[in-house]
């Protein structure tokens, strides 16, 4: 009886902390405290497959959390900081079309847009469990929020996570919603690894020619002569 | 009126003017000890002002009635906000009047006082300081009035007494609204009262002050008066932050035990979110004037998050 009350609020609690986390995500200007609070969103993501997986016995769920505390709590974040820790990066301060505030701004604006269109859709299907509803539109929200991320952000690594962020908010309606099957789950994941080794490699050589990327490789110590990739 | 609206309201008054040094030190201190300093004595803060309170007040030649008046006024404006929060003793009936919007308008004016006292000076830097603060005030009064919104929509009344009950009879700390709404109440206390990253009251830097610039002309009892009425605000705010995310222990009734322990208890949570603002405050740096607004808009966005929230769960 506790456990059938306890799993909602829970629920509830890491739903409302994902939609913070989207907000950090836009307004923090450390790189660091990005990687940070994204690997907290995913998390929070895992802690939601967890407990709507118990709640329901699905396994399928369980096999996603598991997936997403190995790929995106702990691969991707690792990868990110290596990359970020090597080029030296700390700040992210230039921002384009929308500074932190307007961004902020514009996001409560989304919730609430997502919300009403949502209520006229989706209320009627999940008006005995609401909990479904809420995590529709914060899924939804969190997408939307991640694309303003990447529309205001200027650097490449910051972009990134907007981009992530987006996955997260597409997980997250998935698994309040749609049911993604377990297969197409762990591809986004696999396109994730690869969108993330792409644009540290584009972070490191975009502006540079393919000759000169082993000499920028080394600039940034990514690179050695004796071992290759260090 | 009756004789239990007097005792609350005097001990209410009292509570409050007894224990808002005691708060302002404790900050002091854990910053101090953050830096690796000792710090100030945990009564320093009342040394401080029985010694403003000995020393002769010295008017500018230019200063007119408002800098003769606005001490005292600053602080019977926040002895009164006094009156409408109760700190340790919520009674069944609402003895005092206390609307939150009447609470916002008293905050208001002690803002204005204050303004209006560093232009009176004519000094260059109360001018600017007090050029600072309206600036500062026409930002931040929309995001209190979003977020106290919150608060009387997420409790569901404008009377602050009936808040406080609310949050004690539901215990409503843990709901994830009242958790979420802690955060816009938290930044609002560090905003209300100067505090890093919004202002440093702990320099008086030309280029930084808003809140200690205003009171550059200010001395002796005028000076004390101020700082007392100061650590009242911080106090009252303090107490809105902690009577709903921790209600435990709040005295009900008109009994000496309960009316000590609710003293106690409320001493301790205060402290308690002293050592969390001293340790904030430690870790961040001041911030630039135009980035302040920033600041501001994280806590309009918890509220309106807190609202929708409240809506949709």
């Amino acid at each position: 009886m506790i456990l059938t009350e306890l799993y909602p609020s829970m629920i509830r609690i890491c739903l409302i902390l994902v939609l913070v986390s989207g907000g950090f995500l836009l307004s923090s200007r450390n790189l660091k405290k990005l990687v940070r609070t994204y690997q907290f969103q995913s998390f929070l993501l895992v802690v939601i497959a967890i407990c709507l997986g118990v709640r329901a016995d699905n396994m399928v769920l369980l096999f996603v959390a598991a997936l997403t505390l190995i790929s995106k709590v702990i691969g991707i974040p690792a990868c990110i900081s290596y990359i970020q820790k090597r080029m030296c990066i700390q700040q992210d301060l230039k921002f384009s079309y929308l500074k932190p505030p307007g961004a902020l701004m514009l996001s409560t604006c989304i919730i609430l847009l997502v919300y009403l269109c949502f209520g006229r859709i989706l209320k009627t299907l999940y008006s005995a469990n609401s909990l479904f509803f809420v995590g529709a539109v914060v899924g939804v929200s969190l997408v939307l929020m991640g694309l303003i991320a990447v529309c205001t952000r200027k650097m490449a690594i910051s972009k990134v996570m907007g981009y992530l962020s987006m996955e997260n908010g597409v997980l997250a309606f998935g698994l309040f919603v749609t049911e993604l099957p377990f297969f197409i789950e762990f591809v986004i994941i696999i396109d994730l690894i690869i969108v993330v080794l792409l644009t540290s490699i584009m972070t490191i050589g975009i502006d540079s020619s393919i000759e000169d990327y082993k000499s920028r490789m080394q600039e940034f110590h990514l690179w050695s002569d004796e071992g290759g990739i260090s | 009126m009756n004789g239990e609206s007097l005792i609350f309201g005097f001990l209410n008054v009292v509570f409050v003017l007894l224990i808002s040094p005691f708060f302002m030190i404790v900050i002091k201190k854990v910053k101090a000890q953050i830096q690796g300093r000792e710090g100030p004595h945990i009564i320093q803060g009342y040394y401080n002002l029985a010694k403003l309170f000995q020393k002769e007040v010295i008017y500018s030649e230019y200063a007119g009635f408002i800098s003769r008046i606005a001490p005292y006024a600053a602080l019977s404006i926040m002895l009164v906000s006094a009156l409408q929060v109760p700190l340790f003793w919520i009674p069944e009936e609402e003895l005092v009047t206390s609307h939150i919007i009447v609470f916002l308008y008293l905050l208001v004016a002690g803002r204005l006082l204050i303004a209006l006292l560093g232009l009176d000076a004519a000094s260059t830097f109360g001018g600017m300081a007090s050029s600072r603060e309206m600036s500062l005030s026409a930002i931040l009064e929309p995001v209190t009035v979003i977020v106290f919104a919150t608060l009387v929509y997420v409790m569901g009344s404008f009377s602050i007494h009936e808040i406080f009950k609310t949050a004690l009879t539901t215990f409503t700390s843990c709901s994830p609204t009242v958790l979420l709404l802690s955060v816009p109440l938290f930044i609002l206390i560090i905003v209300e009262t100067g505090r890093i990253p919004v202002d440093n009251p702990e320099t008086h830097l030309e280029l930084t002050m808003v809140h200690e610039g205003m009171l550059l002309d200010t001395s002796g009892r005028n000076l004390a008066l101020f700082e007392l009425a100061h650590a009242v605000k911080q106090t009252l705010l303090m107490a809105i932050l902690i009577n709903i995310v921790l209600p435990l222990g709040v005295a009900r009734d008109l009994g000496v035990v309960a009316l000590v322990c609710g003293m106690i208890l409320f001493l301790l949570k205060g402290t308690l979110l002293c050592v969390i603002i001293g340790f904030f405050e430690s870790g961040c740096a001041k911030m630039r004037f135009f980035q302040i607004p920033n600041f501001f808009m994280v806590a309009f966005f918890f509220s309106v998050l807190t609202i929708f929230v409240e809506v949709m769960i």
